[in-house]
């Protein structure tokens, strides 16, 4: 019984990254811009955390910074995307490359520092429900925070003005032309916006999940974020699922083998993967057509030559 | 810094589809403009760099010495660059195809992880008993199969289940990753005790050298690839026809073009480019699957060919260069006491200026 919370606790744990850089993945995209940059901004805001809370021992700091400095990444995107009209996969790849050589360059003399991380604080009364404590309640700060910013995310692209504006921009974005706002204001805001929550989700990597920061640290998270958006129809409430999910795989490796089950951790490891993979598949013709409008013809018309 | 150059020069000589060629001296003067911007982008990418490296007290003029001394003019430093561009190029070629047909491969990282696979598992399987010579093309078979099954997933998905291809390949190559660590953590693996990897192909199915350069054959491979994929991207009719797909698929449907074989073609063919860089980076570079083969040579290879605007011939220029900084990267690790991986700042700064500044001709907004 102890392993299903373990494997549930841990898939919150480790999938709450995933979950910030997808919500914010998710309004980039509704507004029309895709963002492999995604990962960059992670490893961004892993680093600035890190260095922040190495540095001044407080890291709340760290998080602020962390989004800043994932802002930072992805604005190199919005700014080629949408001033320049950069081709969005190549943009959001170099935008990657970027962040890793700037990490690596500045990280490597923080590698194996001591910091001060989150720690696990147990909430009051709601802790104790059997399951759902354990599993909900006896997390990090920065994972209760989650469970505030992802359904206010959905209230501000589905419930309020500046959300409307984000959603027209990636369906009809003539409509907004004609009511006077700027199309790629907007775009921009929002793949912004988008990188605030990849680095507070570099952030929760780095200084409350796993405390350390190495190289390349993020190993795949910010891709599979995008993927995720995908996965959830673009819908912030479904990405609180598919984060879970891939953080749930990602665990269950360890808590099988600490309990002395031989098992090759990449048979489990892959089944995010492929579960994606195969829902993608399964739901085919209809995800696409619940993508933004603007979105889907990135997707169609990816460029053969300039 | 004269091979960014080579780009420029090959630029006005591309293909024009504009109706009327420009004038003699338009044209000159357009290859000027280009130049100066090229120019500028180099420079500001080289300022930047210096900038963020004095940032953590290297002297940058220093850093660029060394990275030029050891790049260029070490006795093996040329013969190292060709050896990494091979790979690259063919990573670059499964990303030029698919584009020419509009569609984007994000997937050269797993294909070539995949064909590397496909490789190792047919020589570990025979290079004991078969010779030498015959395992070697063996082994290329096995990757070219592999790759191209890899992309075959992302056709499937894209042709059957209408899943687009960027995000499906982008997907894969986090499969293929955890097949090769699956592979090599249990059932290929050398020996419990060591680190991770499979044991070496035998040497006589490694790939030959040049003569005496240390050069292997596999940079002629990635050549003569990138001629017949020149030759038949302008001269055939199926590279006519991609061309059609990728730049209006309802003309080419219209025209009762076989749309569906000719995307499926483009990825696979792709696939199979990609599967031969893996085949190469395992037998005449890494020479087993350990756990960060061949990392990033499809992600380097995906830049490469937005660098030459999926073009073959250009793709040799960017390739090379994009080498050559792999082979700076060292330098800045034992020269300078840098991050190897600060490279990826020049990377990423050049293509940065290229998609930003120099591909905005010919774009419909």
């Amino acid at each position: 019984m102890s392993i299903i919370i373990d494997v549930a606790s841990g898939g919150v744990r480790g999938g709450t990254s995933i979950l910030y850089a997808a919500t914010g993945e998710t309004i980039s995209e509704r507004a029309g811009v895709i963002n492999l940059g995604t990962e960059g901004s992670m490893l961004a805001g892993a680093l600035a955390a890190y260095m922040v809370s190495s540095q001044t021992g407080n890291p709340w700091l760290g998080v602020a910074v962390g989004a800043f400095a994932g802002a930072l990444i992805s604005s190199v995107h919005a700014v080629l995307v949408v001033k320049r009209k950069a081709n969005q996969f190549a943009s959001g790849l170099a935008v990657l490359f970027l962040s890793l050589g700037l990490t690596s360059l500045f990280g490597s003399s923080y590698v194996g520092k001591t910091i001060t991380p989150f720690t696990v604080w147990d909430v009051p009364l709601l802790s104790d429900i059997p399951w759902i404590g354990p599993i909900l309640f006896q997390q990090d700060p920065l994972v209760y925070l989650s469970y505030l910013v992802v359904p206010l995310v959905w209230f501000v692209l589905f419930r309020t003005r500046a959300g409307l504006l984000v959603r027209t921009a990636g369906e009809r974005s003539e409509a907004l032309t004609v009511h006077g706002f700027s199309v790629q204001r907007v775009r921009m805001a929002a793949v912004i916006a988008g990188g605030v929550l990849a680095g507070v989700g570099g952030a929760h990597l780095s200084i409350a999940y796993t405390n350390s920061w190495f190289e390349n640290m993020v190993a795949g998270r910010g891709f599979i974020a995008v993927a995720l958006v995908i996965f959830a129809s673009w819908s912030p409430l479904k990405v609180f699922g598919g984060a879970y999910l891939f953080g749930a795989a990602l665990s269950l490796g360890p808590a099988l083998q600490a309990r002395g089950y031989e098992i090759n951790q990449f048979a489990l490891h892959v089944i995010p993967f492929v579960l994606t993979l195969t829902v993608l598949a399964a739901l085919g013709r209809r995800t696409i057509s619940a993508a933004p409008a603007e979105l889907k013809r990135v997707f169609e018309n990816a460029p053969p030559d300039p | 810094m004269s091979a960014p150059t080579d780009v420029m020069v090959a630029e006005p000589q591309a293909p024009d589809p504009a109706p009327a060629a420009p004038a003699r001296d338009e044209r000159w003067l357009r290859a000027g403009k280009l130049a100066v911007r090229w120019i500028a982008a180099i420079l500001g990418a080289m300022i930047i760099f210096s900038v963020l490296v004095s940032f953590q007290g290297a002297n940058p003029l220093e850093v660029f010495a060394d990275m030029w001394v050891s790049t260029f003019q070490r006795p093996r430093s040329l013969t190292e660059i060709f050896i990494r561009m091979a790979p690259i190029t063919l990573a670059a070629l499964a990303v030029v195809l698919p584009a020419r047909a509009g569609m984007m491969n994000v997937g050269g990282e797993g294909q070539v992880i995949v064909g590397a696979v496909g490789a190792a598992g047919v020589g570990l399987a025979f290079d004991q008993t078969l010779p030498g010579g015959l395992v070697m093309v063996l082994m290329a078979v096995g990757a070219i199969v592999a790759g191209a099954a890899w992309a075959g997933i992302a056709a499937l998905l894209r042709l059957v289940f209408n899943v687009n291809e960027a995000v499906t390949t982008l997907l894969l190559n986090f499969v293929a990753l955890d097949l090769l660590l699956f592979l090599i953590y249990q059932p290929w693996r050398e020996s419990a005790a060591a680190q991770p990897s499979t044991r070496e192909v035998a040497v006589a199915a490694q790939l030959p050298t040049l003569g005496s350069t240390g050069v292997t054959v596999g940079i002629i491979v990635a050549v003569a690839a990138v001629i017949v994929l020149g030759w038949a991207l302008t001269r055939t009719r199926w590279g006519y026809r991609l061309g059609v797909v990728g730049g209006n698929p309802e003309a080419a449907r219209r025209a009762a073009m076989p749309v569906t074989m000719l995307l499926l073609s483009a990825l696979l063919v792709g696939g199979a480019l990609a599967g031969l860089a893996g085949w190469i980076e395992l037998s005449a570079v890494e020479l087993k699957l350990r756990p960060g083969f061949g990392t990033q040579i499809g992600y380097i290879g995906f830049l490469a060919s937005w660098l030459a605007r999926h073009r073959p011939l250009p793709v040799l220029v960017a390739s090379f260069v994009l080498a050559a900084l792999s082979v700076a990267a060292d330098s800045l690790q034992l020269d300078s006491g840098l991050p190897a991986s600060t490279i990826n700042i020049l990377t990423a700064l050049l293509l940065v200026a290229v998609l930003g500044w120099t591909t905005m001709k010919g774009k419909k907004t």
